[in-house]
């Protein structure tokens, strides 16, 4: 799954097709557990949506402009506007389920 | 992995002791407050009348008698990934082929506004969200005997902390974090948190930290089917999750030490036979 820095970022989210975005940090350990499971997910629905990921410790303003307060955070995009979020770490097939509405 | 340090747990932990199985305990140092508290037990079999401090001190001896230790880490997330699982604590994350839930059971009712704010200043892992909290300021309502470093991991960064603490501390506090002896009543804002309503005070705060004793089934275990609040088991007391079994209060009523400690040992028997069931088709 691509690191996002601002830019790319603000590119990926504006496409048609949904984005999600898993932000995440090297020491939050529910994210590491999470992560495998994000990236399955990213393989399944490859070609269906946009997958990425932003490091809060190294794009720090993107979560405070977004509002992310708690990690990890997946945040739907499409459009360039926030669809939904899931907050915390979720089971597979409630993840699928949200980011299929939008597809 | 055995999750909880309760009768339920411990019986676990010694049967697999018993099975030479490999196993971590993770609980609380001073076993479970619900054993150290209780005045008088009557119906434990073979001990009338025994004080739960007492009965404490008997559970502890037999640990050491096995050279059982508990890990003092509260586990966080619980993630099935198919063959095996994925467990998190705030320090590090693991891998088990089974895990067996005993946590007692789940009380804590959500704070007003709390379900609201998830995620826009309401947290459950200060050390996860720390750096999110870059000079400003945060409430830490600390439940759990980690909350006291949560709160100094925190203060490196924000540029307050109040600690309000739910249960006596002993571990040393940050002489930055100011302890606000006092109830929580609501948590409010506008889009994000904004204040901390405490029973004689209001704080002005960006985030709130709950750090409860105990985490709701459904959130520590994703996918793991409950009923009321509690676990759903059958007669081998495994869950809807293949490998992923639970004891205790946390599956039901009455909630009784001889009950916690019975299932307990059910599975921790049923766990070590599906690990050597996994063993042999692996080996096959
Ligand atoms: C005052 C009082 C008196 C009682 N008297 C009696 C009596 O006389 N007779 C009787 O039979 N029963 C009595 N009970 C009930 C009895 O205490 C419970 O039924 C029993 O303790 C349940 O055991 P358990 O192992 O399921 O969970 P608990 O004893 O609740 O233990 C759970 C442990 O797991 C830990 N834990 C929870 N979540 C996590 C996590 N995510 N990571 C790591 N650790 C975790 C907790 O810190 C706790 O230490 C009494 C209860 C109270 C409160």
């Amino acid at each position: 799954m691509t690191e996002l820095n601002k830019s790319a970022f603000l590119e990926t989210i504006g496409q048609d097709v949904p984005t999600v975005v898993d932000f995440w940090a090297t020491w939050c350990m529910p994210c590491q557990v999470f992560a495998p499971v994000v990236e399955e997910i990213a393989g399944e629905m490859d070609g269906k949506a946009n997958f990425g990921k932003v490091n809060i410790d190294e794009e720090r303003d993107l979560a405070i402009e977004y509002g992310v307060s708690s990690i990890p955070t997946l945040v739907i995009f499409k459009g360039g506007k926030e669809v939904e979020r899931l907050v915390g770490v979720r089971k597979k097939a409630e993840v699928v389920e949200a980011v299929d509405k939008y597809c | 992995m055995i999750i909880g340090s309760g009768p339920a747990g411990l019986e676990a932990a010694l049967n697999l002791k018993i099975r030479q199985k490999d196993f971590l305990l993770f609980g609380a140092a001073d076993l479970s407050n619900k054993i150290t508290l209780a005045p008088r037990i009557n119906n434990y079999l073979g001990l009338p009348g025994i004080s739960g401090g007492d009965l404490a001190a008997r559970f502890r001896e037999h640990l050491e008698q096995m050279a059982i230790e508990i890990v003092p880490e509260q586990v966080t997330t619980v993630y099935p990934m198919g063959e095996y699982f994925s467990l998190a604590t705030a320090h590090r994350t693991l891998e088990a082929t089974t895990v067996i839930l005993c946590p007692g059971v789940f009380n804590s009712k959500d704070l007003p506004g709390e379900a609201e704010f998830l995620g826009r200043g309401v947290g459950y892992c200060a050390t996860c969200d720390a750096p999110l909290y870059r000079d400003r300021t945060v409430a830490i309502v600390g439940y759990t005997d980690e909350s006291v470093e949560e709160a100094n991991f925190v203060c490196d960064v924000a540029v307050k902390v109040y600690f309000v603490p739910g249960k006596a501390f002993t571990r040393p506090l940050d002489s930055r974090v100011e302890v606000v002896d006092d109830v929580p009543v609501e948590i409010t804002g506008s889009g994000k948190v904004e204040q901390l309503i405490l029973n004689n005070r209001t704080l002005a705060v960006d985030g709130v930290f709950l750090l409860r004793e105990t985490i709701a089934p459904a959130s520590l275990v994703p996918g793991l089917e409950t009923e009321n609040g509690f676990i759903k088991v059958d007669a081998a007391m495994q869950t809807n999750l293949p490998g992923c079994y639970a004891a205790g209060d946390c599956t039901g009523k009455p909630h009784q030490y001889m009950r916690a400690a019975g299932q307990g040992q059910t599975a921790a028997l049923n766990a070590a036979a599906y690990i050597d069931i996994q063993k042999h088709t692996h080996a096959e």
